[in-house]
């Protein structure tokens, strides 16, 4: 059997992940937090991606697939934290499969990358250039991070590296910041804007990382899953109840309440909510004949509030 | 999940509706009747992948088709000669304020057999104007990237590009029925996923909202693509950019098909784009002639 290190295991889609490998695949798995009560096929190592305990790991376990999720996305962490998990972390780990012979690695990027802007076209595909920075600073290392693990698609062709860029991702396991968002009461959103959103269930993204694998994919793929609807409706059919604020006073509060720690979000969301990123995922289904399990009603009502 | 609504609200809706005129509910009828027979893909919530949400559009087509009934007055032609399938409709534009595009879409809707959803490729800064931004999207209008327009061809749908741009609609009275500078891009994604181009010309809209001067500049420190100054703007405020009473002239030409590479260099498409402006022209001309007045 072959055996796979999943970085970030402890993670809400990393448990779902092990779960979701473990009938095919010898699972391991790496963390800063531990996992209680992880299922006894999981071999689970409690260390830091940065940290040469790392390197013990790979070595001794010689994993011939890895799927690195080990990122910090949300924004309670020191900013120079964040980096240094998310883009040295990352360039660490790529360091160490190209040393230990690893064949096969999964790297999961996020559809935010590409940025919220005005001129966005519809559906963009994977060649679409990732324009996050420049109206959302703070996730410029996960754009970072994205570009490294893309270079080693072409530095090091014998390793499949593959780049996965899912959609906004809900669930109950899965902690992801438009789940944050979406599961507050009362939903500030941008007044006389309701983009359109694409939402992606937490299972399906582990059937597409279960796909990746089992075709050992090459390259960036886009994943999407059953649509898309406005952000609005997404709140409604959430349970939520949308607080619409002008422009400028939504970013004075942004801005102020995330400076004084009492907001989870930085201004640059604020784009995010006027504006569609909208991706296709046609490369991905193409390639893998990918279908997404779970509709948008059954995504929403798996969000636990 | 249908949204709670207290009986205060539901009363008062009540009230609204049963104070709307005979004719304008009937209107709404025929208007839904219309946008049924159009088939739109749509998911469980009622939309369509770019945002269109037709028990929204059909909202928003009332006032729209009150101005093209009783105020514009419009007149169609030729409206039969739009093809089936995948179309790029190529109107002149002017006016100030996009009522031609408005009007379009309404002559579209109502008169064209069957009837047709027209989606505008819209000007760059309508995503970022809030309420417009919604309102062009449930109505189908996108923003006018080349990725768009292209999608959107290949689906089969009809396409309203206005090559004129800002140039057109913000141009000065003296210069009304003088088509500005056409962009390239259109013929290319024509020549790309093989579109048939309808030329349309509007006579009327040209001279609903007479521009003097355009003060760009001060128009670009707002944050607009242009500041028109006219007998009524910005005098009067936003109203000053309601438009006269002219009556719109709708002229369908008939289409035009393109051959070639859509990379082929820019002397090669300027002459199809000239083919496309000069049938626009002719249309005008023509259109001009017939008339008996601005208003008539």
């Amino acid at each position: 059997m072959e055996k796979v290190l999943i970085t970030g295991i402890a993670g809400g889609q990393g448990r779902l992940l092990a779960r979701r490998l473990l009938e095919n695949y010898e699972v391991c798995g790496v963390d800063r937090v531990p996992w209680e009560g992880h299922p006894r096929g999981v071999t689970m190592h409690e260390v830091d991606l940065r940290k040469r305990k790392f390197e013990d790991v790979i070595r001794t376990e010689l994993p011939s697939a890895v799927v690195h999720m080990a990122f910090i996305r949300h924004f309670r962490a020191d900013p120079r934290t964040r980096h240094d998990v998310n883009v040295r972390g990352t360039k660490k780990l790529l360091d160490h499969c190209v040393h230990y012979g690893v064949q096969q690695l999964v790297v999961m990027s996020s559809g935010y990358i590409y940025g919220a802007l005005a001129e966005n076209p519809f559906y963009m595909d994977e060649e679409h250039a990732p324009e996050a920075s420049r109206s959302y600073p703070e996730i410029r290392d996960l754009v970072e991070m994205d570009a490294l693990a893309g270079a080693y698609l072409w530095q090091h062709p014998h390793i499949r590296t593959c780049l996965l860029r899912p959609v906004s991702t809900l669930g109950y396991f899965v902690h992801s910041l438009v789940g944050a968002y979406l599961r507050q009461r009362r939903i500030p959103t941008v007044l006389g804007f309701d983009p359109m959103m694409q939402f992606i269930h937490e299972e399906d993204v582990c059937e597409a990382i279960a796909l990746a694998l089992q075709h050992n994919l090459q390259g960036v793929f886009n994943v999407t899953g059953p649509g898309e609807v406005p952000i609005h409706t997404a709140i409604r059919e959430t349970g939520g109840r949308a607080i619409p604020l002008p422009e400028p006073v939504l970013r004075l509060l942004f801005r102020r309440l995330f400076a004084w720690g009492m907001w989870p979000f930085p201004e640059g969301v604020i784009d995010y909510l006027k504006y569609p990123v909208t991706l296709s995922g046609k490369r991905f289904i193409e390639a893998t004949k990918f279908r997404p399990l779970f509709g948008l009603e059954e995504i929403f009502h798996s969000l636990q509030r | 999940m249908a949204r709670r609504r207290s009986g205060v609200t539901r009363a008062l809706a009540d009230l609204a509706g049963a104070l709307v005129p005979l004719s304008v509910r009937e209107l709404e009828r025929e208007i839904a009747d219309r946008v049924k027979k159009i088939p739109t893909p749509l998911n469980d919530y009622g939309f369509d992948p770019y945002g269109l949400h037709p028990q929204t559009a059909l909202k928003q087509m009332i006032p729209s088709t009150l101005l093209y009934r009783w105020y514009f007055r419009a007149k169609t032609r030729g409206i039969e000669r739009v093809p089936r399938g995948r179309v790029m409709l190529v109107p002149n534009h002017a006016g100030q304020l996009p009522f031609d595009g408005a009007m379009l879409g309404v002559a579209m809707l109502l008169e064209a057999e069957p009837p047709r959803l027209m989606r505008a490729m819209g000007e760059y800064w309508i995503p970022r104007l809030p309420f417009m931004s919604v309102a062009a999207a449930r109505s189908g209008a996108l923003v006018g990237t080349p990725a768009n327009c292209k999608a959107l061809l290949e689906a089969d749908e009809c396409v309203a590009v206005f090559p004129e741009g800002v140039r057109g609609m913000n141009k000065l009275w003296s210069e009304r029925y003088q088509l500005q500078r056409f962009g390239t891009g259109f013929l290319r994604l024509a020549l790309e996923t093989r579109s048939p181009i309808v030329p349309v010309g509007i006579v009327g809209s040209e001279e609903q909202q007479p521009s003097l001067a355009n003060w760009e500049r001060l128009g670009r420190l707002l944050g607009m693509p242009a500041f028109p100054v006219t007998p009524t703007f910005p005098w009067l405020g936003p109203l000053g950019l309601w438009p006269l009473p002219v009556r719109y002239h709708i002229h369908f030409g008939a289409p035009l098909r393109f051959e070639g590479s859509p990379s082929d260099e820019d002397a090669v498409i300027d002459e199809h784009v000239g083919a496309v402006r000069r049938a626009i022209e002719e249309l005008l001309r023509e259109g001009l002639a017939e008339r008996q007045g601005v208003f008539r």
